[in-house]
């Protein structure tokens, strides 16, 4: 958060500087089986955000010391590509992707039945092909949909959305003004059907009912999101949406 | 990949190219369906989408303002790197660029750079000062065959269409880069005893050597690269050479038509 809760982001209308109501998604996109070579694999489009994520495996985990003899481990790999920001990142691993890597990994984990293949691998591929705030929630729930059309069994699916605090005022889905300039950012992994919690980051500040009210928000976009995701598996597996 | 495949892969493709067939029922030198769209990035400067078939690349070019080399106080500078990451296929593994991410990115910046389609002096902002640095990237997202001559189309497309953002760092008026040759690459590989053009993902796998042809607009060769172990003969090289000609000037008709 820059914490710069001066600059305006919310016009006199209450409308937000894209137009946006306060509890409104950016438009959102979600396409299966966009890359050949992957045995899953998803492309989602949020607002400017573009993520493209490939699945690969179950496979023989090595080397063998990440080998888990009850459960398959989660190889996620999160990467900016060097072009996708307005300066351009210099290409491998840096903290922020790592950081990113490991809690994305273990959100999913939290849903893939990885007790169904021991010893074994899954390999998760989160690529941000253009990154305009918002990236870490494009590429959970974009590797979720991937999994999934990977054919890996899952309890439930995962959408990850974020909420956050802007002139005062609690919206959803922060854009990159909103994320630059405002006050707090609360992005969280639900899973739709249980309503259980499987990532959670905040930075920034809220007071408790701040808290609660975005949070509502987050929880009535997984629902919009989640259509989504299952449309886009539909049309794939199901000859079409409903 | 365990070498028991490509052994039994490598009778079978002997055995079709005694036929004079391929394994996906192309001729000798048919390509694959290509397909190029630009301006797909909106965060890069010029940015474009390769779907070869089952290969799909992205390349995207960003700018920097730098100091020129004391050498070459009034030119600018390219660089292009091309990233095999694990996202492409199986066979790629995660950590530093290996050899073959390496040559790729030099060999499709030798076919750019030498066919002096960018003007340096043209980067010049003020001499011994301030140059633009251009940053070409390119992302292979999935690999199906071909990756180079995927790589070379996006690279060239992408910088075709840059625009120069002068206004952000404050040096003067937005404007396209000045991109005045359209160099193309054609890639060969050995299968089952004979050259085939644009090789799919089993004849690579199945294949042996390959070579990698780029040609300027006036059917000058700009960058030769041979890979991988096996040899051929001149004449078989003059016949591929003939044939990356035809195959160039029709990619570049694809290019020039959707960068305008």
């Amino acid at each position: 958060m820059g914490g710069y809760g001066d600059v305006e982001l919310i016009a006199k209308d209450g409308k937000r500087l894209d137009g946006r109501l306060a509890d409104e998604l950016r438009p959102i996109t979600i396409e299966v089986g966009v890359l050949p070579a992957a045995r899953g694999s998803c492309r989602m489009t949020w607002g400017l955000n573009i993520a493209e994520v490939a699945v690969y495996g179950p496979m023989e985990a090595h080397p063998r010391k990440i080998q888990r003899p009850d459960r398959a481990v989660l190889d996620v790999r999160y990467n900016m590509a060097p072009f996708s920001t307005s300066d351009r990142i210099r290409p491998g691993y840096n903290r922020r992707s790592r950081e990113i890597s490991k809690v994305t990994a273990e959100a999913l984990e939290s849903i893939v039945m990885v007790e169904m293949f021991p010893r074994s691998k899954i390999r998760v591929e989160i690529e941000i092909l253009c990154a305009e705030a918002g990236t870490r929630c494009c590429g959970i729930t974009a590797a979720a949909v991937a999994l999934a059309d990977a054919g890996i069994p899952m309890k439930d699916m995962l959408v990850s959305v974020a909420a956050g605090k802007i002139n005062d005022v609690v919206v959803l889905d922060l854009d990159k003004a909103e994320d630059n300039y405002g006050q707090a950012d609360l992005p969280v992994g639900i899973m739709p059907n249980t309503e259980e919690i499987a990532f959670l980051q905040m930075d920034g500040d809220l007071s408790p009912e701040e808290f609660d009210l975005a949070m509502e928000y987050n929880m009535k976009a997984a629902k919009e999101i989640h259509k989504l995701q299952i449309n886009a598996l539909k049309s794939k597996y199901d000859g079409g949406v409903e | 990949m365990v070498e028991i495949v490509p052994r039994l892969l490598k009778d079978q493709l002997l055995k079709l190219a005694e036929k004079n067939d391929r394994i996906d029922g192309r001729e000798q030198y048919q390509r694959r369906n290509v397909d190029l769209e630009v301006n797909v990035l909106t965060n890069a400067e010029g940015s474009a989408k390769v779907v070869w078939d089952g290969t799909i690349v992205y390349a995207g070019v960003k700018f920097e303002i730098r100091t020129p080399w004391p050498d070459r106080p009034t030119e600018g500078s390219l660089m292009c790197g091309a990233e095999l990451r694990p996202v492409a296929n199986l066979k790629y593994e995660p950590g530093p660029p290996s050899a073959e991410s390496i040559e790729l990115g030099r060999v499709v910046d030798r076919g750019i750079r030498e066919s002096g389609c960018i003007n340096m002096e043209e980067l010049c902002i003020v001499p011994g000062e301030k140059v633009w640095g251009v940053m070409l990237d390119i992302h292979v997202m999935s690999d199906k065959g071909n990756i180079f001559d995927a790589c070379a189309l996006a690279g060239i497309a992408a910088l075709k269409t840059a625009i120069v953002p002068a206004e952000r760092f404050d040096v003067g008026d937005d404007h396209p880069l000045p991109v005045s040759k359209l160099p193309i690459m054609a890639s060969y590989r050995k299968v089952g005893g004979r050259f085939v053009y644009d090789p799919c993902e089993e004849e690579e796998l199945g294949g042996d050597e390959r070579v990698h042809i780029t040609l300027g607009d006036d059917g000058h060769v700009h960058s030769l690269q041979k890979g991988l172990k096996g040899t051929f003969s001149t004449s078989e090289f003059a016949e591929i050479f003939a044939n990356a000609n035809e195959q160039a000037n029709e990619l570049r008709e694809m290019v020039e038509e959707k960068v305008n």
